[in-house]
């Protein structure tokens, strides 16, 4: 076969970039990023565990990222640790707590945001909850059992305020419909429950409002300068290993480059992945 | 105060009646002076003009410091060295401060407290008139002084002819040295015989004049005679001077309730109502993503304005027309004006002119305003917190071809530029920023100590429109450029300048038309319409205020009017806001909800009424009635007391028909009304309205009834969206595909066509 018009081989090779950034983009939300969430949860499990045990774990506002509870729901076989703060970021380890509200077991609503297509897709089930369905969720204060009231999407009535001394949990998840349905979660979808039991009182000190990022399908543009850092960084291992490519054997560039390369686009792809909406 | 001849103008506790019982009458002593050299004179026996005054007693013409009863304190000279009078002062509550030092003093005349000087001494113009502010303080500014609605008060004005004199003294003979109509700007000595400093002097004394004085209730009113948990509604300071009035109307009814305004930006409050923290809030604009639907009833027709104090030079009396642009408030609110010889230093403001008054688009719509160059009249004193009225404010700029150039970098007809820093910042915006950094380079130990950005100290905006209108009112720029400390050893800092001197006074403030009413500031015409000698300027009055409604729209029922200011008449004040009260339909308390839609009825009828009783509307705001321009306005905020009363989300779209929510009364017009209201059906979980309409004559609620009819009294749920969600995995999966499936296609085509 004659080589290609040279052309004819820029356009092919940018289309094989573009299939590979695709392809990646695709691999890394819906397979990879559940690996680092899976691994996440686990250190996050471990963290709750020794802040309860040693009676350090936050009983109001917190750092974003910490973890603050222990979410079981026994019909869809989840469990989960909740963190603290519902921005993107906060949000590929875990479910996110609101900061503005109270925390779950407290007077008041709690609000927990999940993710429902990438890293992990801890929510993606939730949807599916039914009146009834048992919620337990374990913080500094003890465990605190939640009934569901039922999935609200858009045009359902509000629910009423919960009176003085009682609280309730709205888990907020997007959804999708059509046969890709479980991929394209482009709505928002909230399911209330209400607790069973007395009410802890809530200490106080939250913020009173989150910035836009923390907000449901909020993206965080605050990412962009560790993007192009982190592009940056991808640039030059692609240069490094074109150059070493030329001068060491190639077997050898490959074992030492690709791993480097794996980590650099995954790092890139996390932080890309921030300036996408929050609960995908 | 230190003038030749002046009128001496003075707040006094009692009435002038010499048949009031003692403690009610009027005297030197009840006479409020800030400082107590006004009330204590030590000076040389050949000075000391009293002692040779014809109308005093004996006793008075004595010299005092012998006298037994002579304050221990105030033994401050050798009795043979000195004459010396003093004057005390009397407070409401029978205490009597000595007044001959800072220490003898009551606490409000102390060194550096809240209020300057109230008292002034004001000259006479050669043709015999003059023309001087007060302001006439209660009990609730200066407790010492105590005037209220049971304390009787007066004004005394004492025209300071000389002293008579009993004998040929020389200085009591003195006839000053100043000529006519001049006034002392230097501050230098004056002839004592007819200085203002000897008002109490018998001679002066009898010459006054005496204005009683009656108080209204105090604010807090309603705090004292009301024990009961106060409804809190927070918001726009627009309201204040209405809701000041209207809070006795409430409070002092047992079928109503205790209101309380809390002045707040209007975004925290729309959160706080949002979040069912607050009952209500009083808004201009919507809010931006509310969880919950909010309804919001028109409940004030009021705006802002430029307020000005403006001396004119040569003792000519005070301005009392200024005419600005939009241009003109874009150069002042941009910091495009130096302010300083050294603040020309600052990069791109080399040629623009110092201040406003030396600016020649100023000059040509101004003449014959004093040309002096100063600080305080380089900025427009704003607000440097979010608010509805800076909103309004800068779209006005905005709306304006000539102030939009400007600001976008056009350089003014007569070569003046945007200050660098402010160029092309976006208008309009809720919240002014305070954006320049230039920072003066002066060889002054307190400039190197204290490296803040120049224009930023000239300008130092302030939280609130009410200190913005104290400031006009006292002529007392907040320019921060002075340079001060509390002891020689502390470090330097920047403070307040000190007040303009009468006759010198130049000062700008944005206020809202309540206060430029209540304290009586003189507001500027802003230009509407045309440029150059031929542009329209209108005021702020009723019928200009009216006919900018003309541009209010509605989005939809219960939805705010907001007011389109590019598409205002000439003839309309470019200030006028509409002011809502703002409350959730759906999930509020019952009680709440009752209170507010008893608020909105109330301010609607007797809240309307111009005058200056409790409950009335007070000066500054356009009756919002039920017939003429504001009829929309009024129809629409009873459809959202209903809608708020029921919480039962949106109010319904109006039905022109007569069974309609709202018979308009009186000779309201139905289509008119009609005419806006239905112009966007918002219809999520609107009702039918005889339904709505679940409410008695008394404002009360049908309180089982409205629940049973539907069984979750709320508003509906919001769905966010997000179409990057939605597409991101099919696209990018769509992307790979086509990649995947294009390069061996493109090979294979490419392949083909090169082989033959």
């Amino acid at each position: 076969m004659a080589p290609l018009p040279e052309g004819a081989l820029v356009m092919s090779l940018a289309l094989a970039v573009v299939a590979a950034i695709g392809l990646w983009t695709v691999l890394h939300l819906l397979l990879l990023s559940g690996l680092a969430q899976a691994r996440a949860q686990h250190d996050l499990q471990a963290e709750l565990r020794e802040a309860i045990a040693g009676e350090t774990a936050p009983l109001g506002a917190a750092e974003p990222g910490t973890p603050v509870a222990l979410l079981s729901i026994p019909t869809l076989g989840l469990r989960q640790v909740v963190v603290e703060g519902t921005a993107p970021s906060d949000l590929q380890s875990g479910p996110g707590h609101r900061r503005d509200t109270v925390l779950p077991g407290q007077a008041g609503v709690a609000i927990v945001y999940g993710r429902a297509a990438a890293y992990g897709a801890p929510f993606a089930a939730v949807p599916t909850l039914r009146a009834g369905d048992g919620i337990a969720v374990a913080t500094a204060q003890g465990e605190a059992v939640y009934r569901v009231d039922g999935v609200r999407r858009d045009g359902d009535p509000l629910p009423d305020p919960p009176a003085p001394g009682t609280g309730r949990l709205t888990l907020v998840t997007a959804e999708g419909s059509g046969p890709l349905a479980a991929v394209t979660p482009d709505r928002t979808v909230y399911v209330d429950a209400t607790l069973v039991g007395e009410a802890a009182t809530p200490p106080g000190g939250r913020p009173a409002a989150v910035p836009d990022a923390e907000r449901a399908l909020g993206t965080d543009a605050g990412v962009l300068p560790v993007l192009a850092l982190c592009l940056q960084g991808l640039v030059l291992g692609a240069a490094a290993v074109t150059i070493a490519l030329r001068r060491l054997p190639s077997r050898t560039v490959w074992a030492l480059g690709l791993p480097v390369l794996a980590a650099l686009a995954w790092l890139t792809s996390d932080a890309a992945a921030q300036l996408l909406p929050n609960l995908l | 105060m230190n003038q030749e001849y002046p009128v001496v103008v003075l707040q006094c506790r009692g009435v002038d009646d010499p048949a009031a019982p003692a403690d009610r009458r009027l005297s030197p002593e009840t006479c409020w002076t800030t400082t107590y050299l006004e009330r204590y004179a030590a000076v040389s026996p050949a000075l000391a003009v009293w002692r040779h005054d014809r109308a005093a007693t004996d006793a008075d013409r004595a010299d005092q410091d012998a006298v037994a009863d002579w304050p221990q304190e105030c033994l401050r000279f050798p009795a043979d060295l000195f004459s010396q009078r003093l004057l005390p002062f009397r407070s409401a509550k029978g205490q009597v401060y000595a007044s001959c030092n800072d220490a003898t003093v009551p606490p409000e005349s102390a060194v550096d407290a809240a209020l300057p000087a109230s008292e002034l001494a004001g000259f006479t113009g050669l043709d015999g008139t003059g023309d001087v502010r007060f302001e006439v303080r209660s009990s609730t500014e200066n407790e010492s002084l105590g005037c209220s609605s049971e304390v009787a008060c007066s004004l005394v004005v004492i025209p300071i002819m000389g002293i008579s004199c009993a004998d040929a003294d020389a200085a009591c003979r003195g006839t000053g040295s100043f000529p006519p109509g001049s006034s002392n700007f230097g501050n230098v000595g004056v002839d004592p015989a007819v200085s203002p400093l000897y008002w109490w002097s018998a001679s002066n004394w009898q010459h006054r004049f005496t204005v009683p004085l009656t108080f209204a209730l105090p604010p807090d009113a309603c705090d004292v005679l009301d024990p009961r948990a106060p409804v809190d509604m927070y918001g726009s300071e627009l309201l204040s001077q209405a809701t000041l009035q209207w809070a006795p109307a409430y409070c002092l009814r047992q079928d109503r309730f205790k209101m309380r305004h809390n002045r707040q930006t209007e975004e925290a409050s729309l959160r706080l109502v949002a979040r069912g923290e607050a009952a209500a809030a009083f808004v201009s604009d919507p809010a931006h993503d509310p969880p919950v639907p909010l309804g919001y009833a028109p409940v004030a027709v009021t705006g802002f304005a430029v307020a000005y104090v403006a001396d004119l030079p040569d003792n000519a009396g005070e301005a009392d027309r200024m005419r600005l642009t939009p241009r003109l408030l874009a150069k002042l609110l941009t910091q495009s004006y130096p302010a300083s010889i050294s603040g020309r230093a600052h990069p791109g403001l080399e040629r623009n002119p110092v201040s406003l008054n030396a600016d020649p688009e100023f000059v040509e719509l101004n003449p014959g305003m004093s040309l002096t160059t100063e600080e305080a009249r380089a900025t427009v004193l704003s607000l440097s917190e979010q608010a509805d009225t800076i909103h309004a404010l800068t779209a006005y700029l905005a709306a304006d071809p000539e102030a939009a150039a400007f600001v976008a970098g056009t350089p003014d007809p007569w070569g003046m530029v945007v200050n660098p820093s402010y160029r092309g910042v976006t208008l309009p915006v809720a919240e002014w920023p305070m954006l320049d950094t230039f920072v003066r380079d002066i060889n002054r130990e307190c400039e190197s100590l204290n490296k803040v950005p120049y224009l930023g100290q000239v300008a130092a905006p302030v939280t609130t429109m009410r200190a913005i209108a104290e400031a006009v009112l006292d002529a007392w720029p907040n320019v921060q450029t002075q340079c001060t400390r509390a002891t020689p050893t502390d470090p330097w800092k920047f403070g307040r300048i000190p007040r303009q001197g009468y006759g010198a006074r130049f000062m700008l403030g944005l206020v809202t038309l309540g206060d430029a009413e209540r304290y009586g500031l003189r507001t500027a015409e802003l230009r509407t319409a045309g440029t150059g000698a031929s542009a329209t300027f209108v005021a702020a009055a009723p019928g200009s205020m009216a006919a900018a409604l003309a541009a209010a729209r509605q989005a939809g029922p219960g939805e705010p009017f907001l007011l389109d200011r590019s598409a205002l008449s000439p003839d309309a004040y470019p200030g006028t806001m509409v002011v809502h009260t703002a409350a959730r339909l759906s999930g509020m308390p019952p009680a709440d909800a009752r209170h507010v839609s008893q608020f909105v009825r109330v301010a609607l009828e007797e809240g309307q009424v111009p005058g200056p009783g409790n409950g009335q509307l007070p000066a500054g705001y356009v009756p919002l009635v039920a017939s003429g321009p504001t009829a929309p306005l009024h129809a629409a905020a009873l459809a959202v007391a209903d809608a708020v009363e029921a919480q039962r989300g949106a109010p319904a779209p109006q039905v022109p028909a007569p069974g309609g929510l709202v018979p308009p009364s009186g000779p309201g017009l139905p289509g008119e009304s009609s005419a806006v209201l239905t112009s966007a059906p918002l219809g999520v979980g609107g009702l039918p309205p005889e339904a709505a309409v679940p409410a008695t004559e008394q404002g009360l609620p049908a309180d089982t009834a409205p629940a049973a009819a539907a069984p979750d009294a709320d508003g509906t749920t919001v769905a966010g969206r997000s179409t990057t969600a939605g597409r991101l995995v099919p696209a990018m999966l769509g992307l790979s595909i086509a990649g995947m499936l294009g390069v061996p296609a493109l090979r294979s085509f490419a392949g083909r066509r090169s082989t033959p």
